[in-house]
């Protein structure tokens, strides 16, 4: 991720559709009632990247670039924010985003082999590769705070409880 | 103003009482006793991330950094005892264990603080065995480069942008030993502030593209001086090698410029290397200007002013010394001088109180004006016809040099020839530019601040205040300094602003001429 | 999908007597079983008094760190003119620890309730809950329940017709541990990085927004309408009587290799022998416990002698060598590489540091690559006095404790099991590694 490599619209033109706004319309209103929630503008920024990312799948340069725009601080700044965060995703992901948790209490009990699972029933094979199909991406997860329930699993919003490596098939066979 | 309260305590068994407030870190300067750090700078808000600065303070059951832990009355710091020497050096172990170690490649080898402080109390040997964190170089634009691999993650750099320039650019970008300094794509270090970073980088993780692999810090050598970029009179080290200027570096002034030069004034140094100089006296010799004797020009040019009016046009980057010496031509001869200021763009440094690259782009019009020069965009239109034309150190660009065709006689006191005084001047005097020369500018503000000599002037040129009183004293009006100070003193006799002031006085940070204290 | 265990016989239900219940979710069941009963009543008393019957009750943080939760309360002047907050910490992402979850998931009008309470109690119109961007069903939970609180009047500009504000709002965090540490969590409501704050100022000084504000536990908030409906008195009771600096009922997570993992309440000094091979069932089928964290993995790891000899509370805890932290227990049993388990809490750690501090920031890094070295084999006995000497230099050295946690687990493990990292060292091939820093 080098900051002077060609400008990014002439490098990704060929397939790069031109950024359309998030916030406008029921969005826009949406953000507005928020802001009301907080003494400054810049505190809806996790929520607004929230809502970029799910409108759009992942928050782009562009959509940092317009968070940034529609709460009056810079996409530096807003950057900075987004690569702490993990849960943003900075590049496009597959379909189905799906998260092991194999943090040590679910690893002792048995999480790595869960993983293992989905990669190799997804066809991802590596962690954070997309399947050729682009329909999954898997990724180890730290903590997904249900260690109680080993091993829980994230796929998008849904949170899986108590998955063994036997339960993987059925249920990426119930994915839409 | 309120009476601060005093808080007294001992650090490394000195007694140092300070104002309540003043950080441990602070207070220890006050008694000689420098405590390692790096994020902490004092013209930036207080990060106390590096864990550089932690000291023992008795009865507090924890190491504190002393850049964030007030002091206290009674309080007794302890900064090398061995739990804070052993907490200092595993934090320079840290900072090491995925630091290049490329020294004898860096531009900072000889100015690093990670060098210096791992000298004297790091470890000899890191214990890392894994292969090191790799990270490319960045282009951050402006005159910064950045080298990520040598980074310590201070965050001295994003507070500047953030909290001083006001213009947040860059970041702390990822997280955990990830962690590194980024930027937008496509918004570069553009601010006209921005090359402080450098100089805020204590490390060489920042460094300047235009001094890039130039020199070694230890082969410069550095002299105290003023910018001559605008009216600011940010104060600035000059740094030469082999008789070159070769770097220009902010130096810490609270009253004036803080720690800080803007980009312009930074970069802004080749003139001064000038290789066209004028550097020998000449006198007109029919259609040839001959080279002479520093005597015969002196005598040539005191003869000219011999019962002619002197209209005196000089630069606004001379000296107070030299411009009080026109002044004294001017009064002689029943004369008067101008000046004319080039306009820049005002850029302020929005997190300091009226510090700014000034519109107007000269050092010393302030000085100008109180030795009774009239500011004027047409400077030479209160040339009469037969005056004797002094033009001081002005190349006359961008003005229609046909107008000194009225003039008597025209004397040339300046550093370069250019091509309308090859053919019109009489005699020609070669002066040292502001680097090669002692002398003090007036700010805006009215504060007159020194600068010294940072290189020896070319040829038989000579200082701008020696030869004014060279020629005073050959004009009936014994001069005779033979140092700036001694002009400088006559200044201070004559002009009541100046009243008390000698550069003993003044020494490097300079002092406010009476009147102008209600305006700063 | 149901509550994963029935009530153990040994279990004091006052925070989960409703876990499972799936009425007890929305705001007309709650109030069937007493709900907002509690807030009514505190909208009627003066702040200072709320205060004191919490600070009476004893009850402490459950968070981790065991402030007294009335004496934290006290710090907050109401009517100094400035905007107060309340923040309700619902980031729960210590290892181990999965109880604000099952609170938030089962009876958010309970949370509601007690952040109004709070709030009202240390002069704040705001309070912002927190919650872990992971938490996908709690956040929806706990919208749910604050729309329901706001049409039914319970909260807003005129709270349960009281004439007072009380606005509660959720804030989903986005992937980030450290955001559970207080000022982290108050950066990361601000928009920021979630990097902690140094302190001094702390929180009721300036806080959120620069702001006098107080943080609180899922947990701990919980359990303040429990105490207003029933005193200070009846909560005191709970807990074991030699002990009265620990009182009321604590839930704890338990995980591992358990037989019954999940969530327990019991007073707090409840026999921990009792609690591991009774209400949780003991070990896996020919199995042995090996060793317990029994606070969330950032406490030190206990040996089984420890472990059995404990009371489950601060002091009971703090005796036998470790804390009682957030209360997640995770349990090892010896069919585990304990190596491995103390190698993926450091990698943890390093994944989760905010990067600020020197120490952490490479310090995490650096253990979890020692460590992970020493379970592939290639580990030496110098790295386990390196690992000693980098996990002193990241104790108590820096802005917050994450760095502190990651050392903890190292520290203690190559104390009490030092036998286990040298039997994976002895397997390492007669190789020297060339030093190259």
């Amino acid at each position: 991720m080098g900051g002077t490599d060609a400008p990014a619209d002439t490098s990704h033109a060929h397939h790069a559709e031109p950024y359309r706004p998030v916030f406008v319309g029921e969005r826009r209103r949406e953000l507005d009632e928020l802001l009301t929630r907080y003494p400054t503008k810049q505190a809806a920024l996790l929520p607004a990247l929230w809502m970029v990312q799910h409108d759009r799948g992942w928050v782009s340069e562009d959509g940092m670039a317009e968070v940034a725009e529609v709460l009056g601080i810079t996409p530096a700044y807003v950057k900075g924010v987004v690569t702490f965060y993990t849960m943003y995703h900075q590049h496009p992901v597959g379909k189905h985003f799906i998260q092991v948790c194999t943090t040590s209490p679910c690893a002792v009990c048995g999480a790595e082999e869960v993983r293992d699972a989905f990669l190799r029933a997804t066809g991802c094979e590596e962690l954070g590769v997309t399947s050729p199909d682009g329909k999954y991406t898997v990724i180890e997860v730290e903590c997904l705070g249900a260690c109680g329930f080993a091993t829980p699993v994230m796929i998008n919003e849904e949170f899986l409880e108590s998955v063994t490596p036997d339960k993987v098939p059925g249920i990426l066979s119930q994915l839409k | 103003m309120a009476e601060a309260k005093m808080i007294s305590l001992t650090i490394e068994g000195r007694a140092a009482t300070v104002p309540e407030g003043t950080s441990i870190l602070e207070a220890a300067k006050t008694v000689g006793v420098l405590i390692p750090h790096y994020c902490y700078h004092p013209g930036l808000p207080v990060a106390g991330v590096c864990r550089m600065c932690l000291v023992e303070v008795e009865k507090m059951p924890k190491l504190a950094p002393s850049c964030a832990t007030s002091v206290a009355e009674g309080q007794v710091v302890h900064v090398h005892s061995p739990k804070a020497l052993e907490a200092r050096k595993g934090v320079l172990e840290m900072l090491l264990i995925n630091h290049p170690l490329d020294c004898p490649i860096c531009d900072q080898a000889g100015e690093c603080e990670l060098q210096d402080y791992t000298y004297q109390e790091g470890r000899a040997e890191g214990r890392l065995r894994e292969p090191k964190r790799f990270n490319p170089v960045e282009d951050f634009g402006g005159d910064v480069m950045y080298v990520t691999n040598r980074c310590i993650l201070c965050t001295r750099c994003v507070r500047f942008m953030d909290d001083v320039a006001h213009d947040a650019v860059l970041n702390v970008s990822e997280r955990g030993d990830r962690a590194l300094i980024g930027k937008f794509e496509g918004k570069d270090l553009t601010h006209p502030w921005a090359g402080n970073v450098i100089d805020l980088c204590p490390v060489g993780a920042l460094l300047s593209k235009d001094s890039l692999n130039k020199f070694r810090s230890w082969e410069v050598d550095r002299s105290a001086s003023i910018c001559p970029g605008c009216s600011q009179g940010c104060n600035m080290t000059i740094e030469t090698r082999d008789n070159m200027v070769v770097r220009l570096r902010p130096r810490a002034n609270e009253a004036v410029n803080k720690y800080f030069l803007c980009d312009h004034g930074r970069l802004n140094y080749r003139w001064m290397n000038r290789q066209d100089r004028v550097d020998a006296p000449l006198v007109r010799q029919g259609a040839t200007l001959a080279t002479a004797d520093w005597s015969a020009a002196i005598a040539e040019a005191a003869k000219l002013l011999g019962g002619q009016r002197a209209f005196v046009l000089a630069s606004p980057n001379l000296s107070n010394e030299a411009l009080f010496l026109l002044e004294r031509v001017v009064r002689k001869t029943n004369g008067s001088g101008a000046f004319r200021v080039p306009q820049g763009e005002e850029a302020p440094l929005p997190g300091v109180k009226d510090l700014a690259r000034r519109a107007d782009q000269a050092a010393n019009g302030r000085g100008a004006e109180i030795m009774g020069f009239a500011r004027s965009d047409a400077p030479l239109a209160g040339l009469k016809a037969g005056d004797v034309l002094v033009v001081a150190d002005e190349e006359l660009a961008g003005l229609d040099a046909s107008d000194v065709a009225k003039a008597g006689a025209i004397i040339v006191i300046g550093t370069t020839l250019p091509a309308w005084a090859r053919h019109a001047a009489t005699v020609v005097l070669p002066i040292n530019n502001f680097t090669e020369e002692e002398g003090t500018f007036t700010n805006l503000r009215g504060r007159v601040q020194r600068f010294l000599q940072a290189r020896s002037g070319p040829g038989f040129s000579r200082p701008s205040w020696f030869v004014l009183s060279d020629l005073l004293t050959a004009m009936g009006e014994p001069t005779n300094h033979m140092l700036a100070s001694q002009a400088f003193a006559a200044l201070a006799a004559a002009h009541p602003e100046f009243a008390g002031m000698s550069y003993d006085t003044l020494g490097l940070r300079g002092a406010t001429v009476k009147g102008a204290e209600v305006t700063a | 999908m149901g509550y994963p265990h029935k009530p153990h016989d040994r279990e004091t239900l006052v925070l989960s007597k409703h876990f499972g219940d799936r009425e007890a979710i929305t705001l007309d069941g709650w109030k069937k079983r007493g709900g907002y009963t509690a807030l009514q009543k505190a909208l009627g008393m003066e702040p200072a008094e709320i205060v004191n019957i919490v600070k009476d009750s004893g009850l402490r943080g459950r968070g981790g760190a065991g402030f007294p939760t009335g004496v934290k309360w006290s710090f907050m002047k109401p009517g100094d003119g400035k905007p107060h907050y309340l923040c309700c910490n619902a980031d729960e992402s210590e290892p181990g620890t999965f109880k604000d979850r099952e609170i938030m998931r089962w009876t958010p009008h309970a949370l509601v309730e007690g952040c109004a309470i709070g709030a009202y109690a240390i002069g704040a119109e705001t309070a912002y809950i927190y919650i872990r961007g992971e938490f996908t069903e709690p956040i929806a939970r706990m919208e749910a329940a604050l729309k329901e609180a706001y049409a039914a009047g319970i909260l807003g500009k005129n709270a349960m017709g009281s004439g007072k504000t009380v606005n509660v709002y959720v804030h989903r965090g986005a992937g980030a541990y450290i955001c559970g540490e207080e000022t982290a969590l108050m950066n990361s409501i601000e928009g920021r990085r979630g990097n902690p704050r140094i302190k001094p100022p702390f929180p009721a000084v300036a806080g959120l927004f620069a702001q006098p504000t107080t943080i609180n536990n899922v947990e701990t908030l919980a359990a303040v309408p429990h105490i207003l409906n029933n005193g200070a008195d009846w909560y005191k009771k709970f807990g074991r009587p030699d002990n009265p600096k620990s009182t009321g009922t604590k839930l704890f997570s338990v995980c591992g290799n358990i037989a019954r993992p999940g969530n327990y309440e019991v007073t707090l000094g409840f026999p921990f022998k009792d609690f591991l091979y009774d209400v949780c069932g003991g070990p896996l089928p020919g199995r042995k416990f090996r060793a317990i964290i029994p606070g969330g993995i950032s406490v030190p790891i206990q040996t089984m002698d420890e472990a059995e000899a404990s009371l489950m509370d601060y002091e009971g805890f703090m005796a036998q060598g470790t804390m009682l932290g957030s209360g997640g227990v995770i349990v090892v049993d010896d069919a585990q590489n304990l190596v491995k388990v103390i190698a993926r809490a450091a990698r943890f750690f390093a994944h989760e540091s905010c990067a600020q501090c020197t120490q952490c920031r490479e310090g995490t890094a650096w253990t979890t690559r020692i460590l992970e070295r020493i379970v592939a084999g290639e580990g030496t006995t110098e790295d386990l006095d390196t690992l000693l000497d980098i996990a002193d230099n990241m104790t108590g050295k820096t802005i917050c404790v994450l760095s502190d946690s990651c050392a903890t687990p190292v520290i203690s493990g190559i104390k009490k099991f030092r036998a286990d990292f040298e039997a994976l060292i002895k397997k390492t091939k007669a190789v020297q590694v060339p030093a190259v820093a």
